[in-house]
């Protein structure tokens, strides 16, 4: 299963809020990961797109600023 | 005087955080002994596509004493139009912390601005029953910053609950602690569990992982968390809770 979907034309993590591993697989093969600020840091994988500063959170998920 | 001081919507994806930058504006307004600032308060706004936050839209809120308040106003617009990212919406939200004010229908446009979309009109009539005491100012963009500045100042005001800015650190060498320890050394005032009652209990805790603490019931708050028979004070961060933010 692919782990981002395009919703009107974003592209948006297909694993919601709570797909820790998935975060942090994403993230480790990602060029372009950057930790966001401390306060913004929500799990504890060091490199999750859940901790990225190019994720913008969505009601249900989040959406990808680099993708 | 005493005053809420609270900016929003200055940032965008390579700059510091709203929160960094309302530091170092206030350690910039303590060097020129404009102001002394308390704890920064985060406060998470209302997360929605038609609301062009950078990554998370929360706002950060700080306590400020001055005694000269045109000139500190003064200085914090021009610290915003300098140093706020470019393509940033910077809004600033200077609010008298007065225990004779009533802040009752400022809080309730705090509380919209947490479940619903809200435009800078809303703002501003929220801010009318204000005037002459409240400062509403845009500072670039399109100046929505103003929303999440004035929403945030509000809910500061009305004691809500926020986490405060930063984290505690365990020290080395050192795990073992009593509540009024631990409160006595960070500067805690109340100690609750993760359903928010109070633990009047002197218990021993184990500190070893770093933790936050949130502005709750108008105090500093630690919470406190059993896990396995052990209590503490609840880990920064915990990969497996449902909700992220």
């Amino acid at each position: 299963m692919t782990a981002w979907m395009k919703i009107n034309g974003k592209t948006v993590f297909s694993g919601g809020k709570s797909a820790f591993d998935a975060a942090a697989r994403e993230a480790e093969n990602c060029l372009f990961f950057s930790e966001d600020c401390e306060d913004e840091l929500v799990c504890d994988d060091a490199v999750s797109c859940y901790n990225c500063r190019y994720r913008r959170w969505t009601a249900d998920s989040f959406e990808c600023m680099k993708r | 005087m005493k005053l809420f001081v609270c900016i929003d919507d200055t940032d965008n994806y390579d700059s510091i955080g709203t929160g960094e930058l309302l530091e170092n504006m206030m350690g910039e307004a303590a060097i020129k002994d404009l102001a002394k600032s308390g704890f920064t308060v985060r406060y998470q706004l209302y997360i929605h596509e038609d609301i062009p936050y950078t990554s998370h839209n929360s706002s950060m809120c700080c306590t400020v004493e001055t005694t000269d308040l045109d000139a500190f106003t003064g200085f914090c617009e021009s610290y915003l139009e300098e140093y706020s990212a470019e393509g940033s919406d910077p809004g600033l939200c200077i609010l008298p912390d007065d225990e004779n004010l009533d802040y009752s229908s400022l809080i309730a446009f705090g509380k919209r601005a947490q479940n619903e979309v809200l435009t800078k009109q809303d703002a501003y009539k929220a801010a009318e029953n204000f005037s002459g005491e409240i400062h509403l100012s845009e500072h670039g963009g399109t100046g929505g910053g103003i929303i999440g500045a004035l929403a945030g100042a509000a809910l500061r005001a009305g004691k809500e609950e926020g986490r405060i800015k930063g984290k505690l650190q365990p020290l080395p060498n050192k795990p073992e602690w009593t509540l009024s320890e631990f409160a006595s050394v960070y500067g805690v005032a109340r100690f609750a569990d993760e359903e928010g009652n109070k633990i009047t209990e002197n218990l021993s805790i184990r500190f070893v992982h770093p933790t936050k603490l949130l502005y709750s019931k108008g105090q500093v708050t630690a919470v406190i968390v059993n896990e396995n028979g052990c209590y503490m004070p609840k880990p920064k961060i915990k990969k497996n809770k449902e909700k992220n933010q």
